[in-house]
């Protein structure tokens, strides 16, 4: 029987990449900002699509409780808690309805997920994507907090479900998506360097695969990557 | 209560009404500042300090408080101290108090630096509480632990873009003090006399905050544990959960 999977933030970026490589051999409940039709084009085939914007967390939740209800699933094998935005500039100037939007969107609403998910979760696997922003970045200083609470949240977690649920945490380095567009930022010649979704996506099923709570998605293991494309 | 002279050097201090802010208030006031507390509750009746009473968790509060916390300055030394907690299974305490914590513990001193910086109401230093969970973990509140990690990252993100204002910024990380409220949260039989006095925490955060230092512990026992949380990953948390998860009897919020 194939596993239950839900992706949130599947409709771009690294989620999307994940719900490609997962397509086919997992039942798929992907989230998303975007309307449904909007969605389909981009999903892969036979997977179930549900509106969620991570912004309005105990609404995003609700939806996603819903779907799976409606779905029939009592159980997931896997959730990946994976939607993120942020916002980009000089801290000072951040206004405060962005730093409240956020910690909203990425951290709070993981929060209401996992809250709502637990039950399902019972013998499966929460993830949480992370970021290597987590440790500190001055044009990104809300969006590193929320995501260094994404953190401490698994850390702790991870230990208090021990032998019910695994909870891991995975940090990704750059990938060349559009959240940094959209959060108004130009990485200029440096994008060159990011990784591709589809090779953090490969690199991130590798990291579910290990025993570790907490994997970060480095460089140089970007770079063990890119140069053994065999290691599927 | 005091009225605000402009000779003294002024401080900004939340949460200062009790525990470890109102070991900051105090300290403060006598070391000859002039002393705001933006509090929940007002500030002891017996307290020099300037109170500002505003409920940190409440978004159309804190905007309405903005002002005046601001033309109250400037400060010459910021203290993001109020937080609340909540201890118990994570599915056991209500959503609604989570989004509390989250709103008092992060969101708040957030919205609140970066207000205050913006408006060059600090002419010295900030100092950000979060929490010696930031090197372990915290089975049994998880989302207190998340509040204090995302605090310390904001605080380090910060640290150099306000550095070019002219403000340092300093990350605390106390252990468990020989506060209300720390005794509110802990399990049955933990022992009071070994948590560090709030005083003596007070002291050394306030010295290392003065002289810029990036981060500081409550005492070298919290430094002690910091240091094992890194080394020792898995035992340390293994030993929180035994300590505070597995001896919860109550679900506190």
């Amino acid at each position: 029987m194939k596993p239950n999977i839900l992706i949130t933030g599947a409709t771009s970026g690294i989620g999307a990449a994940l719900a490609a490589r997962y397509a086919g051999r997992a039942e798929l409940l992907l989230a998303g900002r975007m309307p449904e039709l909007e969605a389909m084009p981009i999903l892969p085939a036979n997977a179930h699509y549900v509106v969620a914007d991570q912004s309005a967390p105990e609404v995003a939740a609700s939806n996603i409780m819903a779907a799976l209800d409606l779905l029939g699933w009592e159980s997931l094998d896997l959730a990946v808690l994976n939607a993120g935005s942020g916002w980009s500039g000089d801290p000072a100037s951040e206004p405060a309805g962005s730093i409240r939007n956020t910690l909203e969107a990425n951290l709070v609403a993981a929060i209401a997920l996992a809250y709502g998910l637990s039950p399902l979760l019972s013998g499966g696997r929460l993830v949480l994507i992370g970021s290597t922003a987590r440790r500190g970045a001055p044009l990104f200083a809300s969006y590193a907090a929320a995501k260094a609470g994404l953190d401490g949240l698994a850390r702790s977690l991870a230990e208090e479900w021990r032998g019910r649920t695994k909870v891991q945490v995975i940090h990704p380095g750059p990938v060349r998506t559009d959240i940094h567009a959209k959060a108004g930022f130009d990485p200029g010649r440096a994008r060159r360097f990011f990784t591709s979704p589809e090779t953090m996506a490969r690199l991130l099923e590798r990291a579910l695969a290990s025993r570790r709570s907490r994997r970060t998605i480095s460089f140089p293991r970007y770079l063990a990557a890119a140069v053994t494309p065999w290691l599927r | 209560m005091a009225q605000i002279t402009g000779r003294r050097p002024r401080a900004l201090a939340t949460g200062g009404s009790e525990g470890l802010g109102g070991a900051f208030v105090e300290l403060l006031l006598a070391s000859g500042y002039d002393v705001v507390s933006v509090d929940r509750n007002a500030p002891p009746a017996a307290s020099m300090a300037v109170g500002i009473i505003c409920d940190l968790a409440d978004r159309v509060a804190l905007d309405r408080n903005l002002d005046a916390i601001v033309a109250a300055g400037p400060y010459r030394l910021v203290l993001f101290n109020a937080g609340v907690s909540a201890t118990g299974r994570f599915e056991a305490v209500p959503l609604e108090a989570y989004r509390r914590l989250v709103a008092v513990n992060t969101e708040a001193p957030m919205v609140l630096a970066s207000a205050l910086v913006n408006a060059d109401a600090v002419n010295g230093h900030l100092c950000f509480v979060s929490s010696l969970s930031h090197f372990t973990g915290y089975p049994g509140a998880a989302v207190y632990a998340a509040s204090k990690d995302a605090l310390a990252a904001y605080a380090k993100s910060v640290r150099k873009p306000f550095a070019q204002r002219g403000v340092s910024v300093t990350v605390a990380y106390p252990g468990p003090l020989r506060t209300a409220h720390a005794a509110r949260h802990a399990p049955p039989g933990a022992s009071v006399e070994r948590r560090t006095d709030p005083a003596a925490a007070a002291r050394h955060i306030v010295g290392a905050a003065l002289a810029g230092r990036a981060a500081v512990y409550s005492d070298a026992r919290a430094r002690m544990l910091a240091l094992a949380g890194r080394l020792m990953p898995d035992l340390t948390i293994r030993a929180m959960r035994r300590v505070i998860f597995d001896r919860l009897d109550r679900d506190v919020w």
